[in-house]
């Protein structure tokens, strides 16, 4: 999968889950300060993310992630 | 026919207290099957040859302990037979999940893995307890799946505690109160100051603001809280519960034969109170808001109320709570 197709399903999967126009999610978009996002969300949209991509995110690993690119970058890196 | 999978490992006295339950329950629902979820061994050699009907075991190797840290112990322990039982409820084999276990890695199975209904903002727990006003006792919700709440979560959770007491309880028109630090309208926080006027403008029975010594009275069918406030008052009324009984039962046992006596000429009486607060036959405590029932008791169950928790269960499906919730919410969105 090329970085774009990861970056317009992950894009996909928050703009569903947090209710936030498509248009609007960027690369830099932080988790937590730009979408307010709590520990229940985070570990639903990591769990979310390992069953759309069938990978295995470890928890020290999921902790690091803080934007929309650097969950891309990390599912890109991880593929098999 | 309806399908409950059951965590047959936790809890003290798994699985042999469970798989007893089980039994007992079992041709009392003769349209239900049961899955236990654990050691095959173990549970084989509980279950009698000729009572073997609408039951299923599925063999798992780990299981999740009340040390365990909820959320790492789902995602590590993958083959435990509380994360087994949720994927098998997930895949939709299975209507409801049970379990005596890890309370915050059941909380984390419902939430992470059995996943929330659409349009429900955050899933809630809530137990059924005894009061002095009715036999059917009430509901309080949420008693600490969230640590975190908001205004608009406590009218989700008044609501579909609302069904729940409509439907399983059989309670018409349900009171729903939410407890606060005061009666008056303007009591409390932002938080309960902002739920207080969600709540009014709902088409629930909303009786206003209750206090923390209104809640055994029965005042209200539903008592709405927010998670750290419920987690909190229910340990304060479980631990003074306790506390009365065991000092009752001292005082009256290791006073000389005058109290002993008197205890004796109590005993109807007092057996009378031990059945009006016998939580047992009121079952578990369920998580309400996601795609299926996910029902707790507690670890120390014995047969009895794990029996309860079964029957339940069972009346959850049979009303199918959670299709309601899903037809509810999706037109709310």
């Amino acid at each position: 999968m090329t970085e774009e197709e990861i970056f317009n399903k992950i894009a996909d999967m928050i703009s569903e889950r947090f209710s936030i126009d498509r248009d609007k999610i960027t690369k830099d978009l932080n988790f937590q300060n730009d979408l307010d996002a709590d520990s229940i969300d985070f570990v639903e949209l990591v769990m979310d993310l390992e069953d759309t991509f069938g990978a295995e995110i470890p928890d020290d690993d999921a902790e690091k992630l803080q934007t929309v690119g650097e969950a891309v970058e990390y599912i890109k890196s991880h593929q098999n | 026919m309806k399908t409950i999978a059951i965590d047959a490992m936790g809890g003290e006295n798994a699985p042999k207290a469970i798989v007893d339950a089980v039994l007992k329950v079992k041709p009392k629902l003769r349209d239900t099957k049961f899955v236990l979820f654990g050691d095959e061994e173990k549970i084989k050699r509980l279950i009698p040859e000729d009572k073997k009907d609408r039951l299923e075991i599925i063999a798992t190797s780990e299981i999740i302990v009340d040390s365990d840290e909820p959320v790492k112990a789902i995602r590590r322990k993958k083959d435990s037979s509380m994360v087994v039982a949720a994927n098998y409820v997930k895949s939709g084999k299975a209507g409801a999940l049970f379990s005596l276990g890890n309370t915050g890695a059941l909380l984390a199975c419902g939430i992470f893995i059995i996943g929330r209904i659409k349009g429900v903002e955050r899933p809630a727990l809530m137990p059924t307890l005894p009061s002095a006003k009715s036999e059917q006792g009430f509901n309080i919700i949420d008693v600490g799946a969230n640590a975190q709440s908001k205004p608009e979560y406590l009218v989700q959770w008044a609501q579909m505690a609302n069904f729940y007491a409509e439907k399983v309880r059989n309670i018409n028109k349900p009171t729903v109160a939410l407890l606060n630090n005061g009666a008056e309208d303007d009591k409390g926080d932002p938080l309960h100051q902002e739920a207080y006027k969600l709540l009014k403008e709902t088409n629930l029975n909303f009786i206003g603001n209750v206090e923390g010594n209104d809640l055994m009275e029965g005042k209200a069918d539903i008592i709405v809280t927010d998670g750290f406030t419920g987690n909190a008052t229910l340990k304060a009324i479980e631990g003074t519960a306790g506390v009365i009984l065991r000092l009752l039962k001292d005082s009256l046992l290791n006073n000389g034969l005058r109290p002993k006596v008197g205890a004796l000429l109590a005993k109807p009486g007092l057996t009378a109170l031990k059945k009006r607060f016998d939580t047992a036959r009121y079952g578990g405590a369920v998580l309400l808001g996601v795609n299926a029932p996910v029902v707790k008791t507690h670890g120390r169950s014995n047969i009895r109320p794990i029996y309860y928790t079964l029957l339940q269960i069972d009346k959850m499906l049979s009303q199918d709570l959670v299709g309601e919730y899903k037809k509810y919410f999706s037109k709310s969105r």
